[in-house]
């Protein structure tokens, strides 16, 4: 198995923004910048979140300990990315 | 004795002037801040009232102290308040505004971006507090129709003076999903909430050493539990930072809470994100879920991960006033008075009556399922400004001679003193080739089968008569499909065996968070 990249969580996470979007009749931005905070702008909220990272756990196959990621950087496409992707290279 | 919703503030600002009031933005404010900023709000409003004024003030702020000031401003001014949710869809929010008929907003520093979009849509000249901006030239310059006050213009508390109580003076306006898509604003007075209260605050026996949740969207009305429980005793209602609201468990244990009270889908997600350890949240005294259906897998985990507190799963819906039936979860004897896996939602509060009908409204005989209705002291006034709805919901059932709200739900009549139990929405049953079929039953099998919470079945395809099946919907990764067919297969009839099984990684959920069956039924016509 190839190891997931950060630039696979990404579009992970642009089509799950999008889904989440779309399904409340909202408009889909173009791009997911990488200091996009998914959650001031309002992409996702508090459920929303903890249902991101049990979809990103479902969607890779593994368990991810969240609770290594600073909190302050949890909701940030890009240290949110690099994040998922180093845990998931951990065997 | 009947009294405003504020008043129970007013005495804990009082006795407990230098204890906590809140946690917002990772700070505290003593009750005397919080005092001082929602009266100075209070006081300009009721500067720009005039007599034929709407009684109703928005408030669109989130989780920010300007929030729960402007929420007990605009009481304090003899106001009802309309929450104003900045996550929410646009063109919802203004929908709000212009059905509530406000002439007074206050806005909050995070909700400023988005405030000409919802000014665009005002119909009527509006008096916009935003009481953290001291230069609002700006926006008087850029709207002119509208009257802008500041920091430096808000009156001072002592302007203050008691507004004139009524009996059904309102406390908040809230919007539910209508059936027809557009939202529906429900009048809540304030006799409503503190029958409400008077309950609740006894029960729990909430004191000032309390620390209760804040988990809730001020647009969700559970939201009115954590604010108003917490301070008709002197005690804080704490709300998580945007950032800490991921790590519930962290926000459990650093903010010390002594009170948790959710939807039972942070518990389901907790569960699976590794957040509910045996004895991880110590400090809890009641854990209590409301909103949605409780699995009995819920209510185990949480209690294994707080094992001080006591489970209790409440019900209601927000025209009866946040909640108006609770349970008490007993690990010994609940499993076996449990219905399709869900807790049961168990008894009416003391001032609320229960009565079960058939479809022509008629009681129906102890032990048979049907639509829960229900009459009592936290019985809404309606409807904003639609007598139509109102009368449809709110009616006096064949044989009767007081009036009951419907509540759209399924229960069963208990036999003796047995606790009601939750079986579904009324629309959540379909006929199958002229079977009835109740969607919730297919749902708890599905659950078993396939060990996981988020399960939605749906009538598909659609025929003259109904349906001609079911399809099934599952929040998680695929596995094992022909396992839980097997499984599911070995209790259901034929015709109730889901057709079809969905593995996605998220179920829709309409605005309240809830699991949306129209979505699904939407994504099934369009070819799924």
């Amino acid at each position: 198995m190839t190891a997931v990249t950060p630039d696979d969580v990404h579009a992970f996470l642009r089509t799950y923004v999008a889904k989440t979007l779309q399904e409340q009749a909202r408009e889909v931005p173009a791009d997911l910048p990488d200091d996009c905070d998914l959650l001031l702008n309002g992409y996702v909220d508090s459920l929303g979140l903890l249902e991101l990272m049990t979809a990103l756990q479902d969607h890779f196959g593994r368990e991810i300990d969240f609770g290594e990621l600073d909190a302050e950087q949890m909701t940030i496409v890009g240290p949110l990315k690099n994040f998922v992707a180093s845990e998931l290279a951990k065997s | 004795m009947q009294r405003p919703l504020w008043s129970g503030f007013l005495c804990s600002s009082e006795k407990f002037a230098e204890r906590p009031a809140l946690l917002a933005d990772n700070r505290h404010l003593t009750y005397r801040e919080l005092r001082d900023g929602a009266m100075r709000i209070a006081s300009t409003i009721q500067s720009l009232q005039t007599p034929g004024s709407t009684p109703l003030t928005a408030v669109f702020a989130y989780r920010s102290p300007t929030a729960f000031a402007g929420v007990l401003g605009s009481l304090l001014a003899g106001n009802g308040y309309v929450p104003l949710n900045r996550t929410f869809p646009m063109e919802r929010t203004q929908i709000m505004l212009q059905r509530s008929e406000c002439s007074t907003i206050v806005v909050d520093e995070g909700s400023l971006p988005q405030l000409g979009q919802l000014l665009e849509a005002a119909q009527t000249s509006l008096a916009v507090l935003i009481p953290h901006l001291v230069d609002v030239k700006n926006y008087r310059k850029q709207w002119p129709r509208h009257k802008f006050l500041g920091a430096s213009d808000l009156k001072l508390a002592s302007d203050w003076r008691e507004p004139k109580f009524e009996n059904d003076s309102i406390a908040y306006l809230l919007f539910t999903s209508g059936s027809t898509g557009i939202p529906k604003g429900v009048a809540v007075a304030q006799r409503n909430v503190t029958a409400f209260l008077d309950y609740m605050v006894d029960r729990y026996e909430i004191t000032e050493n309390d620390r209760l949740s804040q988990m809730f969207d001020m647009t969700f009305d559970l939201s009115v539990f954590d604010m108003f429980v917490a301070w008709e005793r002197g005690a804080c209602v704490c709300c998580p930072s945007q950032k800490t609201l991921i790590k519930p468990g962290k926000f459990i244990n650093e903010a010390g809470l002594t009170i948790w009270f959710s939807v039972p889908s942070t518990a389901v997600f907790m569960k699976q994100l590794g957040m509910l350890k045996a004895g991880q949240y110590p400090s809890l005294r009641y854990s209590l879920f409301c909103g949605e259906p409780l699995p009995i897998s819920s209510a185990v985990a949480w209690l294994e991960a707080a094992p001080n507190s006591i489970v209790e799963n409440l019900y209601g819906p927000t025209e009866l006033t946040i909640a108006c039936t609770l349970y008490r979860w007993d690990p010994v004897s609940s499993a076996a008075e449990s219905e399709l896996g869900i807790v049961p939602i168990g008894y009416a509060y003391p001032d609320m009556d229960v009565l079960v009908v058939d479809e022509n409204l008629r009681e129906v005989v102890p032990g048979q399922e049907g639509e829960l209705l229900m009459k009592g002291s936290q019985m809404s006034l309606g409807y904003w400004k639609d007598p139509p709805k109102t009368a449809a919901a709110f009616m006096v059932p064949p044989g009767k001679i007081e009036i009951y709200y419907r509540t759209g739900d399924r229960v069963r009549f208990p036999v003796g003193n047995k606790p009601l139990t939750h079986l579904g929405r009324v629309d959540s049953q379909v006929k199958i080739f002229g079977h009835r079929v109740e969607l919730g039953e297919v749902e708890a099998k599905v659950r078993d089968a396939c060990k996981m919470d988020g399960v939605l079945v749906v009538g598909w395809p659609k025929t003259d008569s109904g349906f001609g099946g079911v399809e099934v919907f599952i929040e998680g990764r695929e596995s094992g499909v022909e396992e839980i067919r097997k499984m599911v297969s070995a209790d259901l009839p034929d015709y109730m065996v889901p057709r079809r099984f969905h593995f996605m990684e998220r179920l829709p959920r309409n605005a309240n968070n809830k699991y949306d069956r129209k979505a699904m039924q939407k994504l099934l016509e369009e070819g799924l």
